[in-house]
């Protein structure tokens, strides 16, 4: 394979590694930007200035560049382009999804996808889709890392160590001092959940509170806290958390000056874990009529919470949403996308920040625009290989708190083309429509 | 190409016409001035009879930006069920980009401005402006409750350190103005208080909204920026916050001061239920002081959502909230959001009081270049409501009837009855396209003067001015037609107008450590280059003039 590449930069003899400093990583949703990632002969990237696994997986994974497939068969690009399109071109039920892109994929995808009459989600909406349900059904109180960092006195994690999806959270946002608190003391206490081993020994020099109980009803110990906050004394037990635990912590968020409840809400449990949001959003909002209290949600992998802003303020609604119809439909069951794989004939599923996709149903015809490297169960109909953002082009990509959005620049030039220069040629292959409003 | 609209009455008050019938002449997307008998126009259109004005600016509308967003996300029942139009587009109060931008054109308007744009969500903010099409745009960036100025104040920071401050934040979040939203309010808010005096110092910083309000009106000055300090004031909501408006314009001694959505901060708290109006004493203050400048963020029934950087008060609003949820948020040492869904009433004395409230206030403060038609979109109403407000000013027949369907005691609350004064339609020219590009120092907009840009709406003259402002025969932008009969006919892109004031770039150094150390952000990365707007095509700067104003 490698003998049918064209001659490239990086496999050119480099003398020294280049260093790029200040780099803004893309994939978890921390928006981390003071990565120092070193450029490696032949075509390696090599994170040098922290530990964060995430981040040394995802730079160290960049395969070299291969050439796209029309069933299993190397094309050029153009010629992928074309069949992609006379794939969707046909299609009557299709699916635009995956989505793991940059604003400017997010935008090509949804006009690919107006253009289709597609239903659009992203891979990792579940997680999403537990907070925005309660945020659609009741709303809630939340907050942002840099308040986080700077104004809280008093972290509650609820549930597993968020950690485990957000590696440098304790480090760059709960550690620091809080700058904007009179007494910037800081405790930190796990509820329903242990801290990972690297978040207790980054966690050394704050006072830290482990009641571990039962990680699968977490909501049922958020309850009984929130019941206890108006008066301790009456605390009942919950979760495996004894009464006297809930009420010595229902006094200690009561005295907080700015209390935080945190949670990765793809971390828990079971079909309907948005209700153990929905209680822990409770707690929050109760907390409020003693002291200030905010919650922050925590997700954003591969962008997804970027690509959910952009389809919120194209369509009015947000992912999951149907344009079969013309008018955006959005039904988050119905239209979450492990479901509706079943159905369509044809998926164009998105990959950008990995080389992974998921195993469709046999027979399904796919298009995947992927990382180089993807391994498919089975082979799709087309695989274009795309660049990934904030490492083969610059890309917008959104924070977990949805309200920063950054910029990551292009570190190296693998010669891939960017999912929405991908997305827009398929939309050009298609048909042409006039425009309507 | 050279075109030529021939015959209509043209109402461009920059220019002294008001009314009178003439051409208008336009080439390469600019007015230009008569050709001469020679000239052998490309397209003619034969407006004989029809009203001809610059298209319409919206100085106050939240169109983009993570509140716009949430309120989206809380209010999914609006696009649910049946498409309101052939073409899907749905939603009022939170129209999709797409849908604000048609919305928009299809009344005849050819720019709205973002006014509470928060310096950490300014990148969002014009990522979601560049997906609205068809018309200008542009942000006014959120200062007076980051603690880094409430910091550099505190620490007893001249004026000149102030002013570079707010310079640098302007050009790094691309903004054209600056927003002051409760100065001080909502900062205090994420320490508890609920409440904060004009003169009492904030919770952790040792500093008094009013001098958070005069320092950030002094930057302005200072830095030349044409559109004087947006505030949005004390207490909104509060029967009773009329005294501290008053004293926000007294506060400002003299300075430029935009008061916004000032039909929320005109309220008494008089008679049977304490609630009344104070519409006359701000109208009196407004008219004796040529500073002042005010949009009214009327009130209209019905169902929408307020969406705003004040916590403060809309954490006190959260009760009333319909459907009932809520969303507040604390947002990166900034400022914060509140969205809270909201139906207008017209059958409730506090809503219909609010309603006459506006109105009053349109019709006695006298100079239409200092007054701005808003809604406050979405909070007092959609911003689609605006033709139904202009035939309310300029048909008393019509308010009055308005009035007789509303609550019963509103009469006797409301001189609104006695106020016989009607807008013209060279005032409502005034009004929606002269005196907002003056007041945001647009130069070639808002008028149709020779080197004007383009931008040009046509109407046939109805008596029924709703239906005349609703649905123009003819939009153009820059030059190209865009709408004909309510129909969007092409979508192009519009444009994001800045400033960048002057300032020491020696603040970036201070602001470098504090963003290290406090944001987990690098100051450079904050910074919004030029080619993440609109991809580098597409920024209007407008010229600062220190000393002028």
């Amino acid at each position: 394979m490698a003998s049918d590449q064209p001659t490239h930069p990086l496999v050119q003899p480099v003398v020294r590694p280049v260093v790029h400093r200040d780099v803004v990583c893309p994939f978890c949703g921390l928006g981390c930007d003071d990565l120092t990632v070193e450029e490696e002969p032949p075509a390696t990237l090599a994170v040098r200035s922290t530990d964060c696994p995430v981040a040394r997986e995802r730079y160290a994974r960049i395969p070299a560049p291969e050439p796209p497939r029309v069933a299993g068969v190397p094309v050029p690009l153009k010629e992928a382009v074309e069949a992609a399109a006379a794939v969707l071109g046909a299609a009557q039920a299709p699916l635009v999804a995956g989505l793991g892109t940059d604003v400017d994929g997010a935008r090509a995808a949804l006009a690919l996808a107006g253009r289709l009459g597609a239903v659009v989600d992203h891979a990792l909406s579940d997680g999403l889709y537990r907070n925005l349900a309660v945020l659609q059904r009741t709303g809630w109180i939340a907050t942002t890392l840099a308040e986080l960092r700077n104004r809280c006195d008093f972290l509650l994690v609820a549930g597993p160590d968020p950690a485990a999806l957000h590696p440098r959270l304790f480090e760059r946002w709960v550690t620091p001092t809080a700058t904007f608190q009179t007494l910037p003391s800081r405790e930190v206490v796990f509820l329903c959940g242990e801290p990972l081993d690297g978040t207790r020994a980054i966690l050394s020099g704050l006072p830290v509170t482990v009641l571990a109980g039962d990680s699968a009803r977490v909501g049922d110990a958020a309850a009984a806290l929130a019941a206890a906050l108006a008066d301790p004394s009456r605390a009942s037990g919950a979760a495996g958390i004894a009464a006297g635990d809930i009420a010595a912590l229902a006094e200690r968020v009561r005295k907080a000056r700015y209390a935080v409840v945190a949670w990765a809400a793809s971390a828990f449990d079971g079909a309907h874990a948005d209700l153990t949001v929905e209680r822990l959003v409770h707690l929050v909002r109760d907390a409020n009529r003693h002291t200030r209290c905010a919650g922050l949600p925590l997700a954003g992998h591969d962008n997804v919470v970027g690509v959910n802003q952009v389809c919120t303020w194209q369509l009015g609604v947000p992912l999951r949403t149907s344009l079969a119809g013309g008018a955006p439909l959005h039904d988050p069951h119905r239209f979450a996308w492990a479901r509706y794989a079943k159905v369509a004939d044809a998926v164009v599923w998105v990959s950008a920040f990995q080389p992974e996709v998921p195993d469709f149903p046999a027979g399904q015809t796919v298009i995947a625009l992927a990382s180089p490297g993807t391994a498919f169960a089975d082979e799709p109909a087309v695989f274009i290989p795309v660049g990934t953002p904030g490492i083969d082009h610059p890309a917008h990509v959104f924070r977990s708190d949805t309200v920063v959005a950054l910029r990551a620049r292009r570190l190296v030039d693998r010669g891939l083309p960017d999912t929405a220069t991908v997305l827009k040629a398929i939309a050009a292959a298609l048909p042409q429509e006039a425009p309507t409003c | 190409m050279l075109m030529k609209l021939a015959g209509a009455r043209i109402y461009d008050p920059a220019n002294g016409r008001d009314g009178a019938v003439g051409d208008l002449f336009v080439q390469d997307g600019r007015i230009v001035g008569d050709p001469g008998p020679g000239a052998a126009p490309d397209e003619v259109h034969d407006l004989a009879g029809r009203v001809v004005m610059a298209g319409a600016i919206d100085i106050h509308s939240h169109i983009a930006g993570g509140k716009v967003n949430i309120a989206r996300l809380l209010m999914a029942e609006e696009h649910r069920g049946a498409a309101e139009e052939p073409c899907g587009c749905s939603g009022l109060a939170t129209p999709s980009t797409h849908v604000t931008g048609c919305r928009y054109a299809q009344m005849g308007y050819t720019a709205a401005f973002e006014p509470a744009m928060l310096p950490s969500n300014a990148r969002h903010a014009h990522l979601e402006m560049a997906d609205i099409p068809l018309i200008d745009t542009g942000g006014y960036l959120v200062l007076g409750n980051d603690d880094l100025l409430l910091e550099l104040l505190a620490s007893g920071a001249g004026e000149e350190a102030v002013a570079d401050y707010v310079g640098f934040m302007l050009n790094a979040t691309r903004s054209l103005a600056v927003k002051a939203v409760n100065p001080g309010g909502i900062n205090a808010f994420k320490y508890n208080q609920r409440r904060l005096d004009v003169d009492e110092n904030g919770p952790f910083h040792a500093i008094t909204p009013r001098r958070i309000l005069t320092a950030l009106a002094g930057a302005v000055q200072r830095l030349g920026i044409p559109h004087p300090l947006h505030l949005h004031g004390f207490n909104l909501g509060v029967p009773g916050n009329v005294e501290a408006t008053l004293d926000s314009i007294a506060a400002v001694d003299g300075l430029r001061l935009h008061l916004t959505h000032v039909q929320f901060h005109a309220y008494g708290a008089e008679g049977d239920r304490k609630f009344s109006s104070a519409a006359a004493r701000v109208a009196e203050a407004v008219n004796r002081r040529p500073n002042i400048s005010v949009d009214v963020g009327q009130i209209m029934f019905g169902q929408t959502v307020t969406a705003s950087a004040d916590t403060m008060a809309q954490m006190n609003n959260a009760g009333l909230a319909h459907p009932k949820k809520w969303v507040m948020m604390d947002i990166e040492c900034d400022a914060g959001c509140g969205v809270v869904p909201f139906r207008y009433r017209d059958k409730a004395f506090v809503n219909a009081l609010q309603w006459a409230i506006g109105l009053e206030l349109f019709l006695l403060i006298e100079d239409p270049w200092r007054i701005f038609l808003t809604t406050d979109h979405p909070n007092g109403a959609p911003f689609t409501s605006y033709p139904e407000l202009i035939r309310l000013l300029m048909d008393r027949d019509h308010r009055l009837a308005r009035m007789a369907e509303l609550h019963p005691a509103l009469p006797e609350h409301t001189i609104l009855g006695s106020l016989t004064r009607e807008y013209s339609l060279g005032e409502i020219a005034t009004m929606t396209r002269a005196a907002p590009a003056r007041i945001l120092g647009l130069t070639d907009r808002g008028h149709l003067g020779p080197g004007a840009v383009a931008d040009i709406t046509v109407y046939t003259d109805r008596p029924d001015r709703r239906a005349m402002f609703e649905k123009p025969d003819l939009v153009f932008k820059d030059g190209r037609l865009i709408v004909r009969d309510g129909v969007v006919v092409a979508l192009v892109p519009g444009s994001t107008h800045v400033v960048e004031p002057a300032y020491d770039p020696k603040i970036e150094a201070w602001m470098g450590r504090r963003f290290d150390e406090r944001m987990g952000q690098r100051l450079s990365h904050f910074r919004i280059a030029e080619e993440e707007v609109r991809g580098g095509n597409g920024l209007i700067r407008h010229a600062c003039r220190p000393g002028s104003f």
